[in-house]
């Protein structure tokens, strides 16, 4: 396989396979590491990635499993992945401040989740992919995935409401 | 599109049962409309999806310097071993016929391995003569012990 083949096949993906390294090791350089490595793994082996009938969910689930093990590493050496994503907000608009804000709020909503169903939340919910190929690139079955899925929906929604009512009632 | 069939489907997506027609229904209806306020919460995770969509991996990925490295690597390692080789070669070879005095004329060389003989023998002389001391411990163990 050529470098050029290769890449047609990884440039649609690439941008998932980031998101959800991001999803999951929440610093911007890490999750830019984890899928330059990734990619890296896949050419390595490009030979025998025609064998797999769906390359995205291959490499979708090489992500996952790169991504639980950098996590691992850095459980057990006691650091924690410090993210530095700072960004200027320079709308100024009234509205978009506080939806930037909720923005900023879900976003730590849902890094509170458990890996699981953070993986699932991103891979459904804003990656959409169908529950097939959700059970392919997470080794799960179908079943076991909804329920994820539906735990994850109800405790960002309730996290949120809570958020929202804080003082109120 | 009218709330309650909106509300129904809501109730799915909690459980998770929603297709993923179903979902673009839903969130198509958020990102654009005003929505009732108990509403609300939804319709920021729905704009949380969709932004969070949006965020792409900046630097393009690089594939092949690692590889490429490796080749070039190992090329100019052969050819180091190579001409390395063929240099050794050729200079032992210009010793072999330059530098090992061999001589022509048939009698001087008679001469020549005869001084080498006769040298060896003598060294192998001088060396058994120092061996006569074992005959003295010979007669005096024959003293000793009475051979028939």
């Amino acid at each position: 396989m050529k470098e050029h083949t290769f890449l047609n096949i990884i440039n649609p993906v690439k941008d998932k396979m980031y998101r959800l390294a991001l999803r999951l090791l929440t610093s911007k350089e890490a999750a830019e590491d984890a899928t330059q490595e990734v990619i890296l793994k896949l050419w390595n082996r490009k030979d025998r990635i025609k064998h797999y009938a769906n390359v995205e969910a291959f490499a979708m689930t090489v992500t996952k499993n790169y991504c639980l093990d950098q996590l691992k590493l850095k459980q057990n050496n006691n650091l924690r992945i410090v993210h530095q994503n700072y960004e200027s907000n320079h709308q100024s608009l009234q509205s978009e401040i506080e939806v930037n804000d909720e923005m900023e709020w879900l976003g730590k909503i849902v890094a509170s989740l458990p890996e699981q169903q953070k993986m699932i939340f991103q891979l459904r919910d804003i990656e959409q992919y169908d529950y097939d190929e959700i059970a392919e690139i997470m080794e799960m079955n179908q079943t076991a995935i909804r329920v994820a899925l539906s735990r994850a929906r109800k405790a960002i929604r309730e996290n949120l409401i809570k958020k929202h009512n804080y003082g109120i009632r | 599109m009218e709330l309650d069939k909106i509300e129904r489907l809501l109730e799915r997506y909690d459980e998770g049962e929603t297709s993923l027609a179903e979902e673009r229904i839903l969130k198509e209806y958020f990102l654009k409309e005003d929505v009732p306020e108990h509403l609300r919460s939804y319709q920021l995770m729905f704009i949380f999806s969709a932004r969070q969509a949006g965020e792409k991996l900046e630097e393009t990925p690089k594939i092949s310097s690692k590889r490429n490295w490796y080749t070039w690597s190992s090329i100019a390692a052969i050819l180091i071993v190579a001409l390395g080789i063929f240099f050794f070669n050729d200079s032992s070879q210009r010793l072999n016929d330059s530098d090992l005095g061999t001589i022509t004329e048939e009698e001087i060389a008679l001469e020549k391995a005869k001084e080498t003989l006769a040298m060896v023998s003598q060294i192998m002389n001088e060396g058994k003569s120092d061996l006569v001391y074992l005959k003295e411990f010979n007669n005096t163990k024959n003293k000793i012990i009475q051979i028939d």
